[in-house]
């Protein structure tokens, strides 16, 4: 279950795993919101987004509490290596990111005054007054920072592959531990 | 219901209807009917009505006049977000502005009801605009017994207009209203 010096234990790994296919189909989900014709039959779209989107907000922190925790190993490889340091910028830029992309969206929905529902159910606070200056400015942080998101993802799993090509086991130790 | 119109009656008035009639709205018995573009689909919802003043002159129509109310906070729509939405600062700004009202400027006699022209104020913004209005003896009334009458003024308004402009990329500009107001004779 805990991490040690040289492995990631199973929870680390199942939110790991959990966070990837969650953030690959908010992007796939948030690039088709943004270019659909509201209506009716699309409208709990948008409420899945939210509810996907305060997920992932609630996972990376529990993952960050969790490295507080039990912390994960570092990184195979020389420490002063450039990859060695490329990695942990991604890394580092990532978790930021992803605490900052679902904020932003949060002030974006609560700038427009709807209730936000998580998973249909429960009406989720609003973290932003409601005004159309807030609601842009959400709604532009939203989207920038997404789009840097998916610039950051690409060289994470573009870093990724290249271990994979080099064998050196760390997609192995993310998999199986 | 049964709706008789009674253009025919207010262009051919007798003597015994020449007067001006003062009328009382039956609130519970009244409401309003909207409906705009939403995508694809349209929302629809009603809108209660809190006041309606008319007075008719089956005599001479023109004079007639017409003060209807309506209840914008108490409005409900289709579905709750849309309801909360129309409500909310960025379409009818209840909290501020909880009442809608037209009030008559001129009344057109045409071959189908009426013709109202009039001032509408939606977020505290007056425009002029008409609605069509046909007029109806209520059900069970006898001929000739114009003591309870159906109203129905029918018209658009762009809500743009109004800086009603909330969710302009999704939700049309135009909004159909459909009042229908049961009245009474006031005596």
């Amino acid at each position: 279950m805990l991490n040690d010096a040289t492995h990631f234990g199973w929870i680390s790994r199942l939110i790991h795993w959990a966070m990837a296919l969650l953030i690959l189909s908010l992007l796939v989900l948030g690039t088709k919101l943004a270019n659909i014709q509201p209506g009716l039959a699309t409208l709990w779209l948008y409420g899945l987004h939210k509810t996907m989107g305060l997920t992932a907000l609630a996972l990376v922190l529990i993952r960050l509490i969790w490295h507080r925790i039990s912390p994960p190993p570092a990184p195979l490889g020389p420490p002063n290596a450039w990859e060695t340091r490329a990695a942990k910028a991604v890394h580092h830029l990532t978790y930021v990111l992803l605490v900052l992309i679902p904020l932003a969206g949060w002030v974006y929905a609560s700038a427009s005054g709807l209730d936000i529902v998580f998973a249909d159910r429960w009406v989720i606070p609003p973290i932003a007054p409601v005004s159309e200056a807030w609601e842009n400015a959400g709604l532009l942080a939203h989207s920038v920072l997404t789009k840097l998101l998916m610039g950051v993802l690409v060289l994470h799993v573009a870093g990724a592959m290249r271990r994979v090509v080099q064998r050196d086991g760390t997609l192995r130790r993310l998999t199986l531990g | 219901m049964r709706l008789i119109p009674i253009l025919a009656l207010m262009l051919c008035a007798t003597p015994a209807l020449a007067a001006p009639e003062v009328y009382h709205l039956q609130p519970e018995l009244s409401s309003v009917g909207f409906e705009t573009d939403f995508g694809p689909d349209k929302v629809n919802g009603t809108m209660p009505v809190t006041l309606a003043d008319l007075t008719l002159d089956f005599a001479h129509v023109g004079a007639s006049k017409v003060a209807v109310t309506l209840n914008a906070a108490g409005a409900d729509a289709s579905f709750p977000f849309a309801t909360q939405a129309m409500r909310g600062p960025k379409v009818l700004d209840t909290a501020e502005f909880p009442e809608i009202t037209f009030v008559s400027t001129k009344v057109q006699p045409d071959a189908q009801g009426a013709t109202v022209l009039g001032n509408i104020t939606v977020r505290g913004v007056t425009r002029p605009t008409s609605f069509h209005a046909e007029i109806y003896r209520q059900q069970g009334a006898e001929v000739g017994d114009l003591s309870h009458l159906t109203i129905r003024l029918t018209g658009a308004i762009q809500r743009s207009t109004f800086g009603a402009v909330g969710w302009h990329d999704m939700v049309g500009d135009e909004v159909r209203l459909n009042i229908l107001a049961r009245i009474e004779r006031a005596n």
